[in-house]
């Protein structure tokens, strides 16, 4: 495996000359120059046309509310700890299934997320708002303050709760609750 | 921590040596992002990551490494979580993945893995499975970091703590509680009165009462009309005296408590700051002490008062007629469980119409202020129509309380009138058949009401206890925190104050197990000027703090004029030791204050050199009020180079034989970096100075020059001893050279090194 001080290139043909992208314009990612894989131990690595190969990449969403499969920015890692971001896949689903699923795996680990299904019951305990919650990981019981900036908007329909410990529960759109988990929901969460 | 049995025995069997990892951790999620508890064995050579397998042709093992494949361990925080990393053949391979509730445990593990690959011998013990957010005893999740857990609280033992704190008042709170217990039982009196008077005065002949001379019952109507009048009269006389006393022994209170908390505050060691932000801080001088004046409240006023008078009507009830005080008793269930339902149900929707109006707020300044904007892009419907919004907003959340609380109260006063229905039904049977007279079933209807009505408060005792005792539980742990930087018991002085420096085998983290200074040891001359470089974090500012003493060395020792900075009094060595930040703070109050901040006695004159020396003179001169200019909170109304100034004046001013520049010039214009370097010049003249710039063009005269890299000295030489190495300090300069443009950075690289 390659260093990244000494870069390996993607292949023998796209290796040599490759022009260094303009850092101050966005570079879109497309099946045709980008290809997706794993490395060794699993890390994530995107391998660029006229560029290089990037080991232990990671992804994040611009627009994690408007555009959940979309505008995907892949960040590499370098040596020296300063991440840059090697371009942004505008759409994901224009990737082969198999690249795509690889980088929706890495967005899955990135955003540790419960998305909320269902709240059973919502109340104070010890001075803290208590939630007894299903989530798409299974069902949780948690803490948080009462703090306007422990419950976030998500778009203007939904919330993303912060529990004591910095764990992050989502929902999505607050309407697609019932309508008494809505009202208790707001009794408490009301800004 | 040790594996699950069955799951050592499958690694035994996959070829880990489980006995042998001197790491054995456990983590709450995969790599998928799912929880399943992982664990993570680090051997002496290699580390692994194991989970136990969905079926039995799986293996155990799920990440092996080799330490001699592995160049660098780090965290990297995701999104509600968090990844140990390692970098391994030039690419960061995730080991394991964590929810943010272990974030913390996974930093202490990254310290301890980067000095395994450093082979370097970690140590490890039970504080590292300490998680700092959650309480050590139950486990249950603490609010920050070091918080008291509130399930744990012993709330005894923090009653008992307050109403010591009442000890210098006791003959005043022990008035306070008699007339509070004077004031509750006249409260009992006017109904007693009253019973008398009907049934010996306005209806006597009912239920075997004797029939008064009209001459006797006139007397007797003004004497109880009389006792009445003194009655509520002494009521109100009482209730006077018990809330001055409240509010003198309450405030009195929360005034020695905010002073000891404040005082206990400036006194802690920088290290403290570092654990607690300034808000949650401030949240503690200001609100949690408050919480004081609300115990003293609670017991004349409040819940206490609520208490005893419930218990004294309620008895009262019981000597008037046991049969009545029964049925009184029905509705009482009712009145609690529509306080509750008031309070959990329709009160929390009085915070939405605060919400709502406070967001109202926000819009309308918002549009407002960037008016200039709006009509700019020709977005005035656009503003108009998110107004509506915000309007519509607070008429529906006002709609929402109205149209419930105007629905709530009828029924509640239905409820109330309900025991007094039954009271007058029953009652009134009794007194047509001679069972009860008249003034007691008038009496009872009276004592109703003071029955009810404390009831219902009552139900938010529990809440309040609550909030009470971790806000108190909080405050006293400020007062119980230790300051890590002590006096010695025997402080030496100063001898001579020549402003020699020695390191000798200093090594320092902020936590313990990851060092940020290690072994350093190098000597600074009385007089001379030394330049302190290196990158971001490298460990520049950690030095100067130990020098400072803000943090106590971990190991080795720091010595000033050949005297251990430990065994130096602390005043002394403040007096000796003078610092120039970065972001020069100034306090609220006159220029003159700010530069004479730490002396005793001020002479108008030493200012007036100071400030000139300091190239502040002019810019303060041209002030209306000069000296006299009134500045704000952290030097407002002033711009960032004359704050430096007035700084250095302070400095001058305080004359210390050592001083320590922090970045004194990164946040000034070109311009007051001239003035200030000038003003530097001046400064240090003739004293030791230490300081660390990321402009080396500013170092380059010093003496000498250290690079510090990771903890460690790595160069040290002359300006132009190091260009010569052509090593770490020759490289900065070449970067800072092709990177900016500014001449005083040409000018370094363009400077021919000497030969050496």
């Amino acid at each position: 495996m390659e260093s990244d001080s000494n870069p390996q290139p993607a292949d023998a043909a796209s290796a040599a000359e490759a022009p260094a992208h303009d850092p101050t314009e966005v570079r879109y990612l497309t099946p045709e120059m980008c290809r997706i894989h794993l490395g060794s131990h699993g890390a994530l690595h995107a391998t660029v046309l006229n560029d290089r190969i990037y080991g232990g990449v990671y992804a994040a969403y611009a627009f994690p509310v408007a555009h959940s499969d979309e505008f995907i920015s892949l960040i590499h890692s370098g040596g020296d700890g300063d991440e840059k971001e090697i371009g942004i896949i505008r759409d994901l689903k224009a990737f082969p299934e198999d690249q795509a699923a690889l980088v929706r795996a890495a967005l899955q680990r990135r955003y540790f997320i419960h998305r909320v299904q269902r709240i059973h019951q919502i109340g104070w305990k010890y001075g803290f708002v208590r939630l007894d919650v299903e989530t798409d990981k299974g069902h949780i019981d948690f803490l948080m303050r009462w703090k306007t900036d422990r419950a976030v908007d998500y778009g203007r329909r939904g919330k993303v709760l912060i529990d004591v410990s910095e764990n992050r529960y989502l929902i999505p759109d607050l309407a697609a609750l019932t309508p008494k988990e809505q009202q208790d929901f707001r009794r408490i969460i009301y800004w | 921590m040790e594996l699950p049995p069955d799951l050592a025995g499958r690694a035994a069997v996959e070829g880990v040596r489980v006995e042998e990892a001197w790491l054995t951790t456990r983590t709450d999620l995969n790599l998928h992002g799912q929880y399943e508890p992982v664990y993570l064995l680090v051997e002496a050579d290699r580390l692994v990551t194991l989970g136990q397998p969905a079926s039995p042709d799986e293996p155990a093992l799920r990440i092996s490494l080799q330490r001699e494949h592995i160049q660098e361990v780090r965290t990297r925080q995701g999104i509600g979580g968090g990844f140990l990393e390692a970098r391994s053949e030039g690419v960061y391979v995730e080991i394991l993945a964590y929810s943010n509730a272990l974030a913390d445990v996974f930093q202490k593990v990254a310290a301890k893995l980067k000095l395994w690959i450093a082979a370097e011998k970690p140590q490890v013990g039970p504080e590292d499975d300490f998680n700092p957010r959650t309480c050590p005893v139950c486990g249950m999740a603490l609010e920050f970091k070091g918080d008291v857990c509130r399930r744990c609280i012993n709330r005894g033992a923090v009653f008992v703590r307050v109403l010591k704190l009442m000890r210098p008042y006791a003959g005043k709170a022990a008035l306070m509680i008699a007339l509070v217990l004077v004031a509750i039982g006249l409260s009992l009196v006017p109904q007693q009165l009253v019973r008398l008077l009907i049934n010996h005065v306005l209806a006597p002949g009912q239920a075997h009462n004797p029939v008064l001379a009209e001459d006797v019952a006139r007397m007797y109507l003004l004497g109880m009309v009389a006792a009445l009048l003194g009655t509520h009269v002494l009521i109100a006389f009482t209730s006077v005296l018990s809330g001055r006393l409240a509010s003198f022994v309450g405030t009195q209170i929360t005034f020695d408590m905010r002073s000891r908390v404040f005082g206990h505050l400036t006194r802690l060691s920088v290290a403290y700051y570092d654990r607690y932000n300034v808000g949650q801080l401030m949240s503690r001088v200001v609100g949690d002490t408050e919480q004081m004046k609300g115990f003293v409240h609670q017991l004349t006023g409040g819940f206490l008062a609520q208490l005893i008078t419930v218990a004294a009507v309620g008895a009262m009830l019981f000597s008037l007629d046991w049969r009545l005080a029964l049925i009184t008793l029905l509705p009482a269930p009712l009145v609690v469980l529509s306080a509750v339902f008031f309070w959990r149900r329709i009160y929390p929707r009085y915070y939405r119409v605060w919400d709502a109006n406070s967001k109202l707020h926000g819009v309308l300044n918002t549009i407002l202020s960037g008016i200039r904007v709006v009509k700019a892009f020709g977005q005035e419907e656009r503003e108009q129509d998110r107004f509506a919004r915000s309007s519509g907003y607070v008429r529906d959340s006002f709609r929402g309380v109205e149209y419930t609380v105007t629905m709530f109260n009828p029924a509640i006063g239905v409820l109330f009138q309900l025991g007094g229905i039954l009271v007058w039904f029953m009652g009134g049977q009794w007194v047509l058949r001679g069972r009860l007279n008249l003034g007691d079933l008038i009496a009872f209807l009276g004592y109703l009401w003071m029955f009810y009505n404390p009831l219902g408060h009552l139900t938010q005792l529990t809440n309040w206890l609550t909030q009470f005792l971790t806000a108190t539980q909080r405050t006293f742990e400020i007062l119980d925190t230790r300051s890590q930087i002590v006096e010695a018991e025997r402080p030496k002085p100063l001898a001579q104050r020549g402003g020699g420096i020695r390191f000798e085998h200093v090594t320092f983290g902020y936590n313990r197990h990851e060092p940020i200074i290690k072994d350093v040891s190098f000597e600074i001359a009385p007089g001379e000027h030394v330049g302190v470089v290196g990158k971001s974090g490298s460990g520049k500012t950690t030095l100067i703090n130990l020098l400072a003493r803000f943090y106590e060395v971990d190991d080795g020792r720091i010595l000033l004029d050949g005297e251990d900075l430990r065994d130096l009094k602390l005043d002394e060595l403040r007096r000796t030791v003078g610092v120039v930040l970065q972001e020069p703070f100034l306090f609220r109050g006159t220029i003159y204050g700010n530069i004479t901040y730490g002396q005793n006695e001020t002479d108008p004159e030493k200012v007036l050199a100071a400030a000139k020396a300091a190239n502040a003179h002019d810019f303060i001169i041209r002030h209306p009020l000069g000296y006299d200019t009134y500045i704000g909170e952290r030097g407002s109304g002033l711009s960032g180079g004359e704050r430096q100034r007035i700084s250095i004046a302070r400095a001058i001013l305080y004359d210390p034989k050592v001083l320590i520049l922090d970045e004194a010039t990164s946040n000034v214009d070109t311009e007051s970096e001239q003035l200030i370097q000038a003003a530097l010049r001046r400064v240090t003249a003739g004293r030791t100075t230490l300081a660390i710039a990321h402009r080396l063009s500013t170092l380059k005269d010093s003496d000498r020059i250290v690079v510090v890299d990771d903890g460690r000295i790595i160069e040290q030489g002359s300006h132009e001893e190091l260009l010569a190495a052509k090593g770490v300090y020759y490289r900065l300069v070449k970067i800072q050279t092709e990177l900016s443009r500014e001449p005083a950075v040409d000018s370094l690289a363009s400077m021919t090194p000497k030969p050496t």
